[in-house]
């Protein structure tokens, strides 16, 4: 198996996509820029000064041709320049990296709690044989995967810091900060988990490598956990590449309840406070993200399942 | 002989839960017993219960089925409601099962040599690198070249013949005294299929076996003694060269007719008419009937397997040619 | 989702299709509860298009933070003491009516896309998958939050935006229906014997896409008001005055410990709007699914 050709593959395919996605939004972003109205005023504010307005224009040379702005504007993106926060006046890029490490630490919880939570009772779902229970755990689950998460977040801090008075709701204040958070951002992925896990391992127990196992004497839980869920997992967990995007979703909301101080957060207050070049940033890099993560477990999969890599042969 | 039967069938019912709350008996009150060194074949259309009385034989009635009346003893022990630590420690040491689809039946994300490797330590008190060798040396008796080097293949990495013969050293990788093989050949090639049944009848005949087919060709192959089973119930046994040569029930009949055989100069082949019955059907009257062209009005009550000469017995009212007994009078 | 995309993304293969699963109820049973809760919505946003309630938008500070039950308020009040029973009644146009325009956006153009790529030569069909690939990995609330933040709030621009943000898995699901039913025996005879692309299309291919188009028009339904109320509640989504479940749930927050029921009342019709139209989806798809095993 050659590990650099399948990086390679992915990347080649993926980088593609990639690009052809930041031209489209960049040339979206651009357009809608103009299309609703004086970029001038929009930048400026509003009940903006008409010298500030006049400033603006002439900075960031508005009164070209189109078509000139438009090639500016590619350039300045191709050389990762989106120019500086409209409200601190620091580079905007800048800006939104140093959110980088809060976002991912809020998604890595939130992925473990998704596992704790899913892999258990997906797997018990798979399995029991039950009609009865199952039919109850369906049906909380089903009504569950009815909850946004934004209601799942005020439902969290009601009951933990309205009325328990245990945990705090605001911001990254160490390890008690994050409980709340990552279960709101766990609940967006975790219901859909606990499905796919289950449908995965009641497949996988239905399948004919399940009576090998048994026929050569596996225990019960010997069949599920060695032989069921391996099968099952390796396509739950592909899942989450596909979610990623999904998860950066639910990262805004959460963000956003919480006062977390990732790019969510930042991007949310950028867009109320019309400050573009961090809007900007902030969407590239989202993007950015999503790009890696979404390479990064293709490329994993492909490595470690090994019905992938006879695909690829 | 009935005490130095590896496995002992006796008057065995399997019955699944019905739409109405009532029972459906898949497997009819069949006796069926293996001797050591000894193949035994069983042979019957899809539907008929062979592959339910050889998962029950494993103690894997799938649910809701359940084995409702009878007795399986496997070297003396009776595994009719023994526990299930008890029974999973027979099953792949005492008595192994090779399954038909090499494709489907082994676990795609695991190596063989893992495979091999649980199953040997599941049963032998050997360490890793033990457990690993004998996996290799069971790879190495079913003629896997390489076997070193195939522990470390996935499943889908072999070819199906290769994939057919490592399922059937995981089966024997414990040198189990009973081994099941479930159509072993039907998914393979023809080309493939002799070689696979050589191998069998080999590792078969070494312990005691029961070989499971819906092809009387195969079965003649390399089987001792045959059951051909129809609607849960044995309609006729007997040592392999006497059924095929003078078979007594016209079902068996029907069966052998329906064999395209190169030997023989026959006009064409005759398909038995009909279905295979539903195993709803009701069982008062001979199930056979229907289909069969010799049926009296005697019939219309089922018939019970009874001797039939020293070694052989059948379940009709008319058996097809000379009652042997009367011939030798 | 068909050969050719596994080709593109072997890791989807190995994805199950996500509702296919043995479900509590019965398909019909499901179905009916889900449609007599989404008749009555309808029916009240109707009502409440013709005879606007003036109780949504006006109250009595003297009344404010009614405990729902208190006093004959059915549902509680707010902050400025506006009955919450009538602000959620008034919310309806707005939430609903901007799902409902959405999804029909998204189901239309995911439709149209979908049979493009099913029915168009390879170069087509790449672009087209290529496009659905590309917006699907990419965060929709993140795009719906620039684009409105340019657009400005309102009724369409969010309508339209989150329906542009969501065709592609309509187009992905629809495709991969479309393909698998250009394979089926009766397509392929009505082609041998001479039938136009156009009419199999029409005769064969849309009738046997119905039940799927009607299950993912469910679902997308309950994900657009998920995701209106999200918007709305980040502040980004429909006028601040206007009483959308989402506007609702955001004021709530201030107030959690005075009057829990601020946030509770909308949750509540938000989570029952999406189970009901969650209830059809797999209503259908479980009715669906057990007729094409009987046909086996």
């Amino acid at each position: 198996m050659n590990v650099w050709t399948t990086i390679r593959g992915v990347l080649s395919k993926r980088g593609l996509e990639l690009a052809i996605l930041l031209f489209a939004i960049s040339t979206l972003l651009f357009f809608l820029l103009r299309l609703s109205g004086d970029p001038a005023a929009v930048l400026a504010g509003e009940e903006a000064d008409p010298d500030l307005v006049a400033l603006i224009r002439q900075r960031y040379g508005l009164d070209d041709p189109l078509i000139v702005q438009y090639v500016r504007y590619v350039l300045s993106i191709l050389t990762l320049d989106f120019g500086e926060s409209l409200r601190g006046g620091q580079e905007a890029l800048i800006l939104v990296l140093q959110r980088l490490a809060s976002t991912l630490l809020l998604a890595f919880l939130a992925l473990i709690v998704t596992a704790a939570i899913s892999v258990p009772l997906g797997a018990w779902l798979g399995v029991k044989p039950d009609a009865k229970t199952r039919k109850w755990v369906n049906g909380i689950v089903f009504i569950f995967q009815g909850i946004p998460g934004y209601i799942v977040g005020l439902l969290l801090i009601q009951l933990f810091v309205v009325e328990l008075r245990w945990l705090t709701s605001i911001g990254n204040q160490g390890v008690t900060s994050w409980i709340l958070p990552s279960l709101t951002l766990a609940s967006f992925l975790a219901p859909k988990m606990v499905r796919v896990v289950a449908a995965n391992v009641s497949e996988a127990m239905r399948e004919d490598y399940i009576r090998t196992a048994r026929a050569n004497g596996a225990s019960t839980a010997d069949v599920l956990w060695r032989h069921a869920l391996p099968n099952a997992l390796l396509g739950a967990t592909a899942l989450i590449g596909t979610q990623f995007a999904f998860l950066m979703s639910g990262s805004l909301i959460t963000e956003w309840i919480f006062a977390w101080p990732g790019f969510g957060l930042l991007l949310v207050q950028s867009v109320e406070q019309l400050d573009f070049p961090v809007v900007q940033a902030a969407v590239f890099v989202i993007a950015g993200l999503v790009f890696v993560v979404n390479a990064g477990t293709d490329v994993v999969f492909r490595l470690i399942d090994p019905r992938l890599r006879r695909q690829q042969a | 002989m009935p005490n130095t039967a590896l496995l002992q069938i006796e008057k065995l019912k399997i019955g699944f839960p019905a739409k109405d709350g009532g029972e459906v008996t898949i497997v009819d009150g069949v006796s069926l017993a293996v001797n050591h060194g000894e193949i035994v074949g069983l042979v019957g259309e899809s539907g008929s219960g062979k592959s339910m009385l050889a998962l029950a034989s494993m103690g894997l009635v799938p649910r809701p089925g359940r084995i409702t009346a009878g007795s399986i003893k496997l070297l003396g022990e009776e595994t009719v409601g023994l526990p299930d630590r008890r029974m999973q420690d027979l099953r792949g040491g005492t008595i192994g099962m090779v399954f038909q689809d090499p494709m489907t039946g082994l676990n795609p994300v695991r190596t063989i040599g893992s495979l091999l490797s649980e199953s040997v330590r599941r049963h032998q008190r050997v360490g890793r690198d033990r457990a690993s060798e004998i996996a290799e040396a069971a790879l190495t008796s079913v003629g896997i070249p390489a076997a070193h080097e195939r522990l470390s293949v996935y499943p889908h990495q072999l070819s199906g013949g290769l994939r057919q013969r490592a399922m059937i050293a995981l089966a024997l990788v414990n040198d189990p005294a009973v081994i099941i093989a479930d159509e072993p050949t039907t998914a393979l090639d023809t080309t493939i299929q002799a070689q696979i049944l050589d191998l069998l009848r080999a590792k078969l005949v070494a312990a005691g076996g029961i070989l499971i087919t819906h092809d009387l060709g195969v079965a003649a192959e390399i089987c001792d003694r045959l059951a051909v089973i129809y609607h849960g119930r044995l309609v006729e046994t007997g040592p392999t060269a006497d059924l095929l040569s003078a078979p007594r029930h016209p079902y068996t009949e029907g069966l052998l007719r329906a064999i395209p055989r190169f030997d023989r100069s026959r006009p064409r082949l005759v398909p038995i008419p009909g279905q295979p019955p539903a195993p709803s059907m009701d069982r008062g009257a001979c199930s056979f009937r229907p289909r069969c062209d010799y049926a009296t009005d005697a019939c219309a009550k089922a018939p019970a397997l009874t001797p039939d000469g020293a070694s052989r017995s059948v379940a009709c009212w008319a058996p097809i040619g000379a009652p042997v007994l009367e011939r030798r009078a | 989702m068909t050969a050719q995309t596994e080709t593109t993304s072997p890791v989807r293969s190995l994805l199950p299709r996500l509702r296919i699963w043995p479900r509590a109820g019965s398909g019909n049973g499901m179905t009916i509860v889900g449609t007599v809760i989404v008749l009555c919505f309808a029916i009240a946003t109707i009502g409440v298009l013709i005879w606007p309630p003036a109780e949504a938008y006006t109250g009595n500070l003297m009344e404010r933070w009614k405990a729902p039950l208190e006093d004959g308020s059915v549902l509680g009040t707010d902050q400025l003491g506006r009955s919450l029973l009538w602000r959620v009644a008034a919310g309806m146009p707005w939430s609903l009516g901007i799902a409902f325009t959405a999804a029909v956006i998204a189901m239309t153009l995911g439709t149209a896309a979908g049979l493009l790529a099913a029915w168009s030569p390879g170069p087509i069909r790449r672009v087209v998958q290529h496009l659905v690939d590309t917006v699907i990995a990419f965060p929709s609330l993140v795009l719906a939050v620039t684009v409105i933040a340019l657009l400005g709030r309102g009724f369409w621009p969010l309508a339209a935006t989150l329906g542009l943000a969501t065709w592609p898995i309509a187009a992905r699901v629809v495709y991969a229906e479309a393909m698998s039913i250009s394979k089926r025996d009766y397509v392929m005879a009505a082609r041998l014997a001479g039938v136009g692309t156009t009419t199999i299309l029409i005769t064969h291919v849309l009738p046997a896409l119905r039940p799927t188009l009607l299950v993912m028009f469910a679902f997308t339904f309950a994900d657009m008001l998920i995701a209106e109320s999200a918007l709305s509640f980040l502040g980004i989504g429909v006028p601040l005055t206007a009483p959308s479940w989402g506007n609702m749930l955001s004021e709530s927050r201030e107030y959690l410990v005075e009057a829990p029921q601020q946030m509770l009342v909308p949750a509540t019709a938000i989570v029952l709007a999406v189970v009901a139209f969650n209830l059809i989806g797999d209503g259908v798809a479980a009715k669906a699914r057990s007729r094409s095993r009987a046909v086996e």
